[in-house]
């Protein structure tokens, strides 16, 4: 008994400790964001004057909001963003895992270690040498630019890489291969174990993937800016983008259309969380 | 299993129904929302950030006023690169501006020859290539030395005249005379590699008798700068600038915004730029009692009676397939507009507080920068810009000028590392 | 069943790799050729002309001594960041999976860096370094401080400090998925057989994670290899070329410079260096993985 009243005290300071630090690092982690969230609502001057400050000497402004949002066309933009980050996350996984399945299981077929190993080489291609054949070949060539569609599929064509691999060790650690044996002489096809076995044991890396794609599409600017051209189906960042300049730039407006962007994709993050703790549960299946 | 397998089979509904939702939307909006390709309206692209608010105002009165649908677009990105982009795409804009280097490398493939319009006999700015002209100028700007003579005259007592300071003894007199009157460091450097490199060294060759001449034996290594009259008479300048800067512990840190701050409210009271610098300064506390000086020099050739500018920024008219006949013609109308009536006049002076490039155009200037220039350039004290240089200079010497401000290299090391970067350059001759 | 023959090995692979292979294809291997094929070229990114000069723009890559310096630059950048970015991670991790309270929460909160893009962040930080930190400084001191950001070494360590800020919350996440597949009982079981927690760290939770790992370091040497958005926003290369990393090069060389046949072909070199040393880190750290 003592020797577990011990440890409980021993985990217990532990964990003192631990809170300390994270606290600290957490407000490391969103100083900046403090200083967003506190400049937002003084106008450019008092910015400039002292940015620290918590209200500046022309008052306390909420101008900033209504002004962002109607340059941005907001509501437009942001049903834009929703759909495009939506349809291309769940593509983006669908086609991944699937993938990542047959090149995990099928290692030894060269066609599956051949678009790996590409796969793995791509992600290192910078964009900007995609940058200018992709608009030649789609848009000189195919005349297929300037629409949501080819967009979500372009993300998706990047991202797939990425996805892949992520995919790909998560299945390779984490799937026992038993467990995909028992179904198919149970009579499953390949195709129904994928779905019904294999699926649903990546959540926690689906939930990863969901994450991080969507954020990066949610935020990516020079790839829809080089799809996009009508302002009907601009993204968020293209509209914020309007902000900036070479010459000038209103800060103020800009920090507004910043927390409107970044609103939405907290929202997501905070609801898939639930999802990434339930990991716990399908790591124990191997167990 | 089962129920994990409909949730499956749902999410793919959902992606099934969202793609053909999609392309609907996609089909749809090509339909009644005539993309830049198709005849109704124009497209105009503004690389020019501080006015794209009242572009965007324009082209709804626009409308209102001629029929004409109007689109306004801009980006953030390099000029070059976004032009890069959307000719490669097939997507150009009906009209774009862009930069007069720009013009010299897109026009004669890209543009349509404007040699019949009107507005080409009102403005001494528009831009020909090969005998035609491609490039309508949106606006002059100028740069020089900015003042705050209201900051002068809190320390002097008296009325601030430039025409007083063109010799840089006497401007130096002055300035020891604010220092001496509290004001701790009168002047402000910007730091930025397009305000050194493109503006301030760029006058060093401006101001040469044949620019283009100064450049080809420069690259030809005929030239000595530390020897050259010039150079030295606009560094001296650029010294005492320096010596007297309020961010001289931190020099290259300085921000823009601040040293524009620190000049509107009369904190120091000369500061190198032009006056695209007053879309900056009216954000502060400003004063009208600004305006801009040339650069004072103590050479007689007259030099320093004059600022440095011309015609910036360039619109030109697609020639490409994209385009139909009718939105050239749209085009060509809009241009008119903005020279001709009334309401584009005013467009341009009044609300984006432009120096307009044409003659014709008799409005008071507002801002008292561009009063400045547009002073000058009616007295035809003006310097004109070379629009020559290779795409790299700015940036590379820039950063050469920045080590010299920031005290890690000497005037000699930074007259070699010019020397150097023009000796790898092979020109050819601009002088028509 | 006919499992060997090559109309089933087809079948399966498109049925499953297919979608994935077309749209791979259609995005970057279809454009990275029609790129290669420019880098012959001496096109300026703008006219229909585009003359064939064969090697020219290699010979012209190789010669530009800007580049070849951005490239160390950048291996010296990466080195410190994915250090650093994967230890922090590696922590954050272990720390807001240990059970403390409120550990959803920091997780939601260390990962908010990566809510907004790389323009953005570099601003917001431009901010903190050249207001608030000099703000600071001057405070304590009394005298003027120069920003950090126009120090040639004090740039590109505020690159390295911006950059482990933004990655460390989205390498947290993937190691936070490692811990939680690394089952309790696993755990456990070594406690039992009379390993301390930090013996079954060692031993058990490390050696299962070895996955997490290899895509950690693989993401942040990739992120940090082609670095732009951070590098543009945050320093533009400032003071005088000393944070210029290879991909800015690349672009300012293209469209900046108008060299695009030269910026296209030290793009493609950037891309078999850093090529090279991913697939040569995920090769390496692959074979030690420990086979489920």
């Amino acid at each position: 008994m003592t020797q577990n009243e011990k440890a409980a005290a021993a985990k217990k300071r532990k964990h003192a400790i631990m809170i300390v630090l994270l606290v600290v690092v957490f407000i490391l982690f969103i100083a900046p964001f403090i200083l967003v969230l506190i400049n937002v609502f003084k106008d450019q001057a008092d910015i400039t004057a002292n940015p620290l400050s918590l209200i500046g000497e022309h008052g306390f402004t909420t101008k900033n909001f209504p002004d962002a949002m109607a340059k941005m066309d907001f509501f437009n933009v942001f049903k834009n963003s929703l759909l495009i980050t939506t349809c291309a996350t769940i593509l983006t996984i669908i086609v991944s895992a699937m993938a990542s399945f047959v090149i995990v299981r099928n290692g030894k077929w060269k066609a599956c270690s051949m678009l790996f190993a590409l796969m793995i080489a791509s992600m290192v291609i910078p964009f900007q040498v995609l940058m200018v054949p992709l608009v030649s070949v789609y848009g000189g060539v195919f005349g297929i630019l300037n629409s949501r569609l080819t967009l979500i599929l372009m993300h998706t064509g990047f991202s797939v890489s990425m996805a892949t691999f992520m995919f790909h060790g998560a299945i390779h650690s984490n799937i026992p291969l038993e467990l995909e044996e028992a179904a198919l002489i149970d009579g499953c096809s390949r195709w129904q174990t994928f779905w019904k076995i294999v699926f649903p044991l990546l959540k926690p890396t689906v939930a990863t993937v969901a994450i991080i794609d969507a954020m990066a599409f949610w935020n990516d600017y020079l790839l829809p800016s080089l799809v996009l051209t009508d302002k009907e189906i601009y993204t968020i960042p293209i509209a914020t983008q309007a902000f900036y300049g070479t010459y000038s730039t209103d800060i103020g407006l800009v920090m507004a259309a910043l927390l409107l962007a970044m609103l939405p994709i907290l929202i997501l993050y905070l609801f898939l969380q639930k999802y990434i703790v339930a990991g716990v549960t399908a790591g124990a299946v191997k167990g | 299993m089962k129920a994990t397998l409909k949730r499956v089979v749902a999410l793919m509904t959902v992606l099934a129904m969202s793609v053909l939702l999609l392309a609907g939307c996609g089909g749809s909006s090509g339909g009644e929302e005539a993309p830049s390709g198709s005849t109704n309206g124009i497209t105009i692209f503004n690389s020019k950030m501080e006015i794209q608010d009242q572009l965007l105002q324009m082209a709804e009165k626009y409308e209102a006023e001629t029929g004409v649908h109007v689109e306004v677009y801009y980006s953030s990105d390099t000029v070059s690169a976004h032009m890069a982009t959307r000719y490669s795409s097939n997507n150009p804009y009906t009209l774009s501006m862009v930069d007069a280097k720009d013009i010299y490398s897109l026009a004669e493939e890209h543009a349509i020859p404007l040699d019949d319009e009107e507005w080409v006999k009102d403005t001494g700015y528009a831009i020909s290539i090969g005998g035609h002209v491609y490039g309508f100028p949106v606006c002059v700007e100028a740069r020089g030395i900015i003042y705050n003579a209201d900051a002068i005259k809190k320390v002097t007592g008296k009325d601030f005249d430039p025409e007083q300071y063109k010799t840089l003894t006497a401007w130096k007199g002055l300035i020891e005379e604010l220092k001496k009157g509290g004001m701790e460091s009168p002047t402000g450097v910007m730091k930025e590699d397009w305000s050194l490199g493109a503006h301030y060294l760029a006058q060093v060759y401006e101001e040469q008798d044949d620019p283009d001449a100064f450049l080809m034996d420069l690259s030809a290594g005929k030239v000595k700068l530390m020897e050259n009259e010039k150079f030295n008479s606009l560094m001296d300048t650029f010294d005492v600038l320096m010596e007297n800067n309020y961010a001289k512990a931190s020099a290259i840190s300085a921000e823009r915004e601040i040293s524009e701050k620190k000049l509107a409210e009369g904190e120091i009271a000369f500061m190198f730029g032009g006056n695209w610098d007053w879309s900056q300064i009216n954000q502060f506390d400003y004063t009208e009692n600004m305006g801009m000086m040339p650069v004072p020099q103590d050479l007689d050739d007259g030099m320093n009676e004059m600022l440095v500018g011309g015609g910036s920024k360039y619109f030109f008219i697609d020639n490409s397939s994209n385009t139909s006949e009718e939105q050239r013609q749209q085009a060509k109308d809009f241009l008119n507009w903005l020279v001709y009536n009334e309401n584009g006049q005013s467009f341009l002076v009044n609300d984006c507080a432009l120096v307009p490039a044409f003659s014709n155009i008799e409005l008071p200037i507002s801002d008292p920068l561009g009063a400045s220039v547009s002073k000058y350039t009616n007295d035809g004290k003006l310097i004109p810009n070379y629009n020559y240089m290779p795409d790299d200079h700015y940036a590379i010497l820039g950063a050469m000028f920045q080590k010299y401000l920031a005290g890690i290299s000497d005037r000699e090391g930074f007259a070699k590392d010019v020397e150097t970067y023009w000796h790898t350059k092979t020109l050819t001759s601009h002088s028509e | 069943m006919e499992r060997n023959t090559m109309a089933y090995k087809s079948k399966q692979f498109l049925m499953f790799a297919g979608p994935a292979l077309i749209l791979f294809c259609m995005v970057i291997i279809i454009p990275f050729i029609y790129g290669l094929f420019l880098t012959f070229t001496s096109w300026d990114g703008v006219s229909a002309e585009k003359p064939f000069v064969g090697f020219a723009n290699y010979v012209s890559a190789f010669k530009d001594a800007y580049f070849w310096s951005a490239i160390g630059r950048t291996i010296i950048y990466s080195a410190f960041a994915v250090v650093f970015v994967n230890v922090v991670a590696f922590l954050l991790a272990y720390m807001v999976t240990s059970g403390v309270k409120g550990q959803n929460f920091f997780r939601a909160g260390f990962f908010i860096p990566n809510l907004i893009g790389g323009i953005v962040l570099g601003y917001v930080w431009k901010f903190v370094f050249n207001r608030a930190f000099v703000a600071i400084g001057e405070a304590i001191s009394g005298g003027t401080v120069p920003s950090l950001l126009s120090t040639t070494g004090g740039a590109m360590f505020c690159l390295i400090l911006v950059s482990v800020w933004q990655y460390a919350g989205y390498m947290m996440l993937i190691y936070v998925a490692g811990f939680m597949s690394v089952s309790d009982s696993l755990k456990e079981a070594a406690m039992i057989d009379g390993c301390t927690p930090s013996q079954a760290m060692r031993n058990v939770t490390i050696p299962l994670m070895r996955t997490s790992f290899t895509t950690c370091i693989f993401l942040s040497i990739t992120r940090c290899f082609v670095v732009y958005d951070v590098n543009l926003s945050l320093t533009k290369g400032e003071p005088f070329f000393s944070s210029v990393m290879a991909a800015m090069h690349v672009y300012n060389k293209a469209f900046t410079y108008k060299d695009y046949g030269t910026g296209q072909a030290e793009a493609l070199i950037l891309f078999i260096v850093c090529a090279i040393i991913g697939i040569t880190q995920v090769y390496v750290s692959k074979k030690g993985e420990v086979e489920a």
